[in-house]
């Protein structure tokens, strides 16, 4: 009966199959011929090609007839369209349009005894059968590139596309000759006013000595500038403020936006990462000690492989690797490999788009679209990766099915640690209760086989054990995690997210499509061969590969590192990179408005030490930078973009800098570093939690300190940073977007942190001065360091009018419209 | 036109020929649309004509059993109790048939599950898609590939995609509204932006359900209803605070004059202006008292332990019906039935029947059902077998939701699953299939509808995507 029954369903199926087939195949046929008409988008097709055609041609067919694998048996080779069309020994192997009459499908089908494809294998199954028919009905769309017949490698179009001018090395250019003589003070000026010249512009005007002031304040260290900034030479200036403290609080946040910095894992189970901060502690330092570039990446990428000359730096170097742990997971997965993969993933597209502005993450389902990076080239990084363990913390719970361990750092005299002791009862307690749980467990196993066997209820054996089950799950995860934050008497632990190599080196399988269930051949870890300096650098014989990985990324023979660190910072400088995109120096990405520029910026950049103060110090020495931003029709007409300079771009301040601009003005703001994280200090691990928690300010502000040591945590921003376009803390940001839109406007107006501002704003400049014309005088030098025009103060005192001292709501309402103007926003 | 704005204005049309209006000059940049997403400016770019002008998206969260409710299966009901010979993880399961009865509806003589009587009395205008499937079973990712395309990268969800085709209708409100979202499963990424503009956001009203097992612990109550920010200012009169937003004005038109062409400047100005108007309409736009007492029992407002659901149905149709481009309502039960179903299913229809079929009633009899389009689904669907006995697995390979008025066929079923209703088979209809309908319905095409960040161009049907012509009217 029961056969029975399962035979007529399998008939069924079968029925219904060929049914379904039949009738794809022929509105296939008919949409063939639409397709002749309307020339129907061949992105789904290709897609439908990359999906559904190659991944089954490469698992079952290039074996026998590809290039790579150097055979063609019956003179076939199917890894191109051209060799399908052109065919074998038995002929084309193609109808385009006609599936029926295409050998390559007729073989599939196993309908003729003597042409079985794929040989001695079962026949695939119908419903790959039906996307061949489909394939092949709407034009066998084969975006594969022509391959020469021969044996050898396919590095055919890959060279070609290594000539992209990314790829290429740097080379030091001449510095051009200008018409004019007197504007340039510096190389860079040549380079900007040549071009210029040659598109008959000038450059502006300098700015006005108190705008500058201003815009080099904000553009070094993110605050208005001080009293004490006054009237120096330019230069010295400069060297005040590139040394000043507030100087890496606000580049360090730049880097920030690049490394993904977040202190949660987001996305769907969104738990706090409570360490991270040890992190943007340590960016902090690195630009304060102005680091060079190439070893702040060194210490990033493998920090953990170098040697320290005491505990003191071995911590520093071991917090730096977080920058390999602290991006989102899908700690919600259920499938331990998957989760790894994606984590790996996510990892090789971080450092490749943030270090080297290409993605080689593209390349992990089929080789790169459009850059020279193939499939080999990452599975080699994934290989590094895998031998690598990342400890990013979290405990198992009932979101996280992927708790993970933590960084043990040496104990250090003055160590700040954040994450609770337990005291000595404490520590007991979750001792008894885990051994409790593992008691429980097998006490659960037991309970629900004898329910089996007793013949009670087996929804009710099943729904008791499944509750249990979840149960223990979920109360250990919590006790297992406490556990390893402290010692054997329960003092909390030094820790941090970071990564270090893990137990067993492995090499990873290429696996078709990305899949997980496809694996293909074993990649050796290694390099990628992007430009020129190929595999060669492969990993040492139990070691992950990570240190060469690191290496290979600061090579002098690399042109990518360089040149996109000196563009992101130009970008910082002028509002954009000479390359526009300063994520994508790929073949998608946009050319370089100056090349020789970037080029000279570059070379001279290495040759100073890797330098990023440096780097600045000359950018900002520029007459360039010195400009004026004002309007400009002739040149706007020419140039709407400004690509080539012919002034200064006017920028909104970046929301950091409006919130801690406004603190500057109202005297509040505490200059001084923050003492680790309100994150840390949470209570919970849940950070969907967090609006529920009634102690935590709404704002998730509370602060006086800068901006950068606000929690930052992954879809619970604090409102400032929400409201004000602050990086998208999940993906690597070389320049934030700007936008004007009205919730900016009722925070401006409304909300507590701006009205507390204006209200001590207001306190401030009338105990300061001692009349009403100084007290305005007052308010515009804290808010826009600058004397109000006339007009202005014609325009304040018509706002205040008989207002008494007493009288502070007016003073208020006057002052927190300074902090709500344009004027406050912009940098001119 | 003689305003000292219109210099710059005019630069900026010659710019982009579009005229973008004053918002986010450096983040609209895409290559094709260039629709001015703004809040202060409605402009309305379809790519053709659009049937449908707002959406309403009630989301059924933890995936209703659509064997049970929309895909009716003779066989399933005849063979239930014999063996599965479908299923990944159906080893020694059983197939069970619909847990309650089927019955038809309507002059179409729909199929659907007698426990939607409410909803069942609008079959004629229901386009019930049974092909649907997703990539993933399980709630957190098939939530958010719904919402955004994709559960593995960081995407804009299809409201933000929504405003930023089309803009908003009323200058005085967000374009896109999302009713005590679900604060697990993905959170506020199911109505974020992305990279997209701020303005394109989903503005959350409401504090949502909180993550799996925490929300047992709270009560509803405990919940503070958190509507837009920053709306109100308890410290000053609005004619003190009318007087303060002139002087901001003053000084910024001071600065336009004393220099031209500063479009953020002017974004500037007209942001406070909204902002000021957005506080005299919104409140006013919640307050659903103001809906007369037939209505409120039409919707079940004050009738049984929650009424949550009715409420924002009402408040669902109130914005739409001022103006709001796209709403989302969450269930305030969910159908994730691995356990007894049987008892379970009917309290999860119960609980949104009479307001979904009031809304259906309210927007036919206001005119709106036609160009307004009603989505009434979950991120997946369950098994037809039961791997305990009264209950249902996950199941992404097949299921159903149901869509209504905005230019959709009604009493009709689309696309089908196997026999006992496991696997889309016929017109199979992916998320990205569905997401290009929906963006069809709604005069876009998801294939030039692309927005560049970070030198990547990104879709929301990413590089598929089919336009399902046959439930177009």
């Amino acid at each position: 009966m029961r056969t029975n029954q399962r035979l007529s369903l399998e008939k069924l199926r079968r029925e219904r199959a060929g049914a379904y087939l039949r009738a794809r195949v022929l509105s296939a046929l008919s949409t063939a011929l639409l397709a002749a008409v309307i020339n129907a988008a061949p992105s789904a097709k290709e897609r439908f090609f990359e999906t559904k055609i190659r991944p089954i041609l490469a698992d079952h067919c290039y074996e026998c007839h590809s290039v790579e694998a150097g055979k063609s048996k019956g003179g076939l080779r199917v890894d191109d369209r051209e060799a399908l069309l052109s065919g074998g020994d038995s002929g084309p192997s193609l109808v385009i349009g006609k599936p029926d009459e295409s050998l390559l499908l007729t073989s599939m089908r196993h309908t003729d005894p003597d042409l079985v494809m794929p040989p001695e294998k079962p026949r695939l199954p119908d419903s790959v059968l039906a996307d061949f028919a489909r394939w092949i009905a709407e034009g066998a769309v084969d975006p594969r590139k022509k391959l020469e017949g021969g044996k050898g490698k396919i590095a055919h179009d890959f060279e070609s596309r290594k000539r992209h001018w990314s790829y290429l090395p740097i080379v030091e250019p001449e510095i051009p000759l200008t018409k004019r003589l007197d504007w340039p003070t510096s190389d860079i000026d040549r380079f900007i006013l040549a071009k210029l010249e040659e598109n008959h512009l000038s450059p502006s005007p300098d700015a006005a000595p108190d705008v500058l002031r201003r815009r080099l304040s904000f553009d070094l260290t993110g605050l208005p500038p001080t009293e004490a900034d006054a009237d120096r030479p330019w230069e010295e200036s400069v060297d005040l403020l590139l040394n000043s403290a507030a100087y890496a609080p606000h580049w360090a946040r730049h880097w920030l936006d690049v490394a993904r910095y977040a202190e949660s894992n987001g996305k769907e189970a969104n738990l706090i990462y409570p360490h991270a901060w040890r992190y943007r502690d340590y960016v902090i330092d690195a630009f304060d000690n102005d680091l060079p570039y190439d070893r702040f990446l060194v210490e990033q990428i493998a920090g953990d492989l170098l040697p320290a000359k005491n505990d003191g730096e071995r911590a520093r170097l071991l917090t730096a690797t977080g920058y390999l742990a602290i991006g989102p997971k899908n700690l919600a997965s259920q499938v331990p490999e998957q989760f790894t993969a994606e984590l790996i993933d996510e990892q090789i597209d971080s450092f490749s788009r943030g270090l080297l502005g290409v993605s080689l993450a593209c390349a992990r389902c089929h080789d790169h679209k459009s850059e020279p990076v193939t499939m080999a080239d990452y599975y080699a990084l994934v290989g590094i990766f895998k031998s690598t363990d990342t400890r990013y913390g979290t405990w198992v719970d009932t979101e996280n099915n992927q708790g993970g361990h933590l960084v043990r750092l040496p104990n250090l005299p003055g160590q700040i640690i954040l994450t609770p002791s337990l005291s000595k009862e404490a520590l007991a307690e979750v001792r008894a209760r885990l051994a409790q749980l593992n008691e429980d467990e097998k006490l659960a196993k037991k309970k629900a086989e004898e329910g089996r066997k007793s013949g009670t209820d087996p929804q009710k054996v099943f729904n008791a054990a499944l509750s249990e089950a979840l149960r223990i799950y979920w109360s250990r995860g919590p006790l297992v995690g406490q556990l390893e934050t402290v010692d054997d008497t329960g003092k909390a632990l030094p820790l941090c997210m970071g990564v270090v190599e893990a137990a067993k080196m492995c090499d990873s399988p290429r696996y078709d499509r990305g899949d997980l269930l496809h694996p293909g051949q074993l990649i050796p870890r290694g390099v990628p061969s992007l430009y020129g300096l190929s595999t060669e650098i492969q990993a040492p014989e139990g070691k992950s590969g990570r240190l060469q990985l690191a290496r290979w990324i600061i090579d002098p023979e690399n042109p990518l590192t360089a040149r996109v660190i000196v563009n992101r910072t130009w970008s910082h400088l002028f509002g954009v990179g000479l390359v526009e995109t300063e994520d994508d120096f790929g073949r998608t990405g946009a050319a370089p408005s100056h090349p020789e520029l970037l080029d000279f910026l570059a070379s001279r950049f290495r040759h100073n030490g890797w330098s990023i103060r440096w780097l600045i110090r000359e950018i900002l020495l520029s007459h360039t930078y010195r400009q004026s931003s004002f309007w400009r029709q002739d040149a706007f007409e020419a140039d709407p973009d400004n690509r080539l300079l012919w002034r200064v771009n006017k920028r909104r301040l970046e929301a950091e800098a409006i919130r801690d601009s406004m603190l500057a003005a109202s005297g509040e703001l505490d200059v001084r570093p923050a003492r680790g994280s309100l994150v840390a200090t949470l209570p919970i691990q849940s950070a969907g939690m967090v609006p529920l928690n009634r102690s935590l300010p709404k704002d998730l502000d509370g602060s006086l300190h800068r901006s950068i040591y606000l929690p930052i945590l992954r879809d619970q921003l604090p409102e400032v940073l929400q409201q004000f376009d602050f990086a998208e803390p999940s993906l690597v940001v070389g320049r934030r977007d700007t936008t004007y839109a009205a919730p900016q406007a009722l925070y401006l107006i409304n909300s507590d942190f701006v009205i507390a501002r204006a209200t001590a704003l207001a306190r401030r400049i009338l105990e300061v001065a001692p009349d009403r014309e100084a007290r305005i005088e007052a308010a515009y030098r804290y808010c826009l360091s600058r004397k109000p025009l006339a007009s202005e103060i014609v325009l304040a005192q018509k706002f205040i009018q008989n207002a008494k001292d007493s009288d502070l709501s007016v003073w208020q309402d006057f002052c927190q419209a300074l902090l709500a103007s344009a004027d406050f926003r912009m940098i001119d | 036109m003689d305003s000292p704005l219109s210099l710059s204005r005019r630069a900026l049309l010659k710019r982009s020929s579009l005229g973008l209006g004053w918002l986010a000059f450096s983040a609209l940049t895409a290559r094709d649309v260039k629709a001015a997403t703004s809040l202060g400016v409605p402009k309305v770019r379809t790519h053709f004509p659009a049937r449908a002008r707002r959406v309403i998206v009630l989301t059924m969260r933890g995936g209703p059993s659509h064997v049970d409710l929309l895909d009716y299966k003779p066989d399933l009901e005849r063979y239930s109790g014999k063996p599965s010979t479908r299923g990944t993880n159906a080893q020694g399961a059983n197939l069970l048939g619909p847990v309650h009865p089927f019955r038809r509806y309507g002059e179409s003589g729909l199929h659907m599950t007698s426990l939607l009587p409410r909803i069942g009395e609008h079959a004629d205008d229901l386009c019930v898609i049974n092909s649907m499937h997703t990539d993933v079973p399980n709630h957190a990712p098939a939530v958010v590939q719904m919402h955004t395309g994709s559960f593995q990268f960081v995407r804009p969800s299809l409201g933000a995609w929504t405003l930023y085709g089309l803009g908003s209708e009323n200058e005085n409100l967000p374009g896109f509204i999302t009713l005590n979202p679900p604060a697990g499963d993905g959170g506020s990424r199911n109505y974020g932006n992305a990279f997209l503009p701020s303005v394109c956001q989903g503005t959350r009203l409401g504090t949502g359900q909180l993550p799996g097992l925490y929300s047992l612990f709270f009560k509803n109550s405990d919940l503070a209803d958190s509507g837009i920010r920053n709306l109100e200012n308890t410290s000053r009169s609005s004619a003190q605070q009318r007087r303060q937003l002139d002087l901001i004005r003053e000084m910024n038109e001071a600065r336009l004059a004393r220099e031209p062409h500063q479009p953020e400047v002017e974004g500037m100005i007209e942001s406070f202006e909204l902002a000021f108007r957005m506080q005299m309409e919104v409140p006013d736009v919640l307050d659903i008292e103001a809906e007369s007492q037939e209505t409120l029992d039409l919707y079940g407002v004050g009738q049984g332990r929650d009424d949550r659901f009715a409420r924002q149905c009402i408040l669902a149709r109130r914005l739409v019906e001022n103006g709001v481009r796209f709403v989302e309502v969450a269930s305030p039960l969910d159908w994730d039935h691995h356990t007894l179903i049987s008892q379970n299913l009917p309290k999860s229809c119960a609980a949104v029947d009479q307001a979904t079929g009031a809304l259906l009633t309210d927007l036919k009899r206001r005119g709106m059902l036609e160009d307004t389009l009603v989505i009434w689904g979950g991120e997946f669907g369950r098994t037809p077998y039961a791997p305990g006995l009264d209950g249902r697995d996950h199941n992404h390979k097949g299921f159903s939701l149901w869509m209504a008025g905005g230019g959709v066929k009604g009493g009709i079923n689309y696309g089908a699953t196997d026999e006992i209703g496991y696997e889309a088979v016929d017109n199979p209809m992916h998320i990205r299939d569905w997401h290009a309908t929906v963006l069809h319905l709604l005069g876009l095409d998801h294939t030039r509808l692309i927005y560049t960040y970070g030198g990547q161009e990104f879709r929301l049907t990413d590089n598929g995507g089919q336009v399902a012509k046959e439930i177009l009217i």
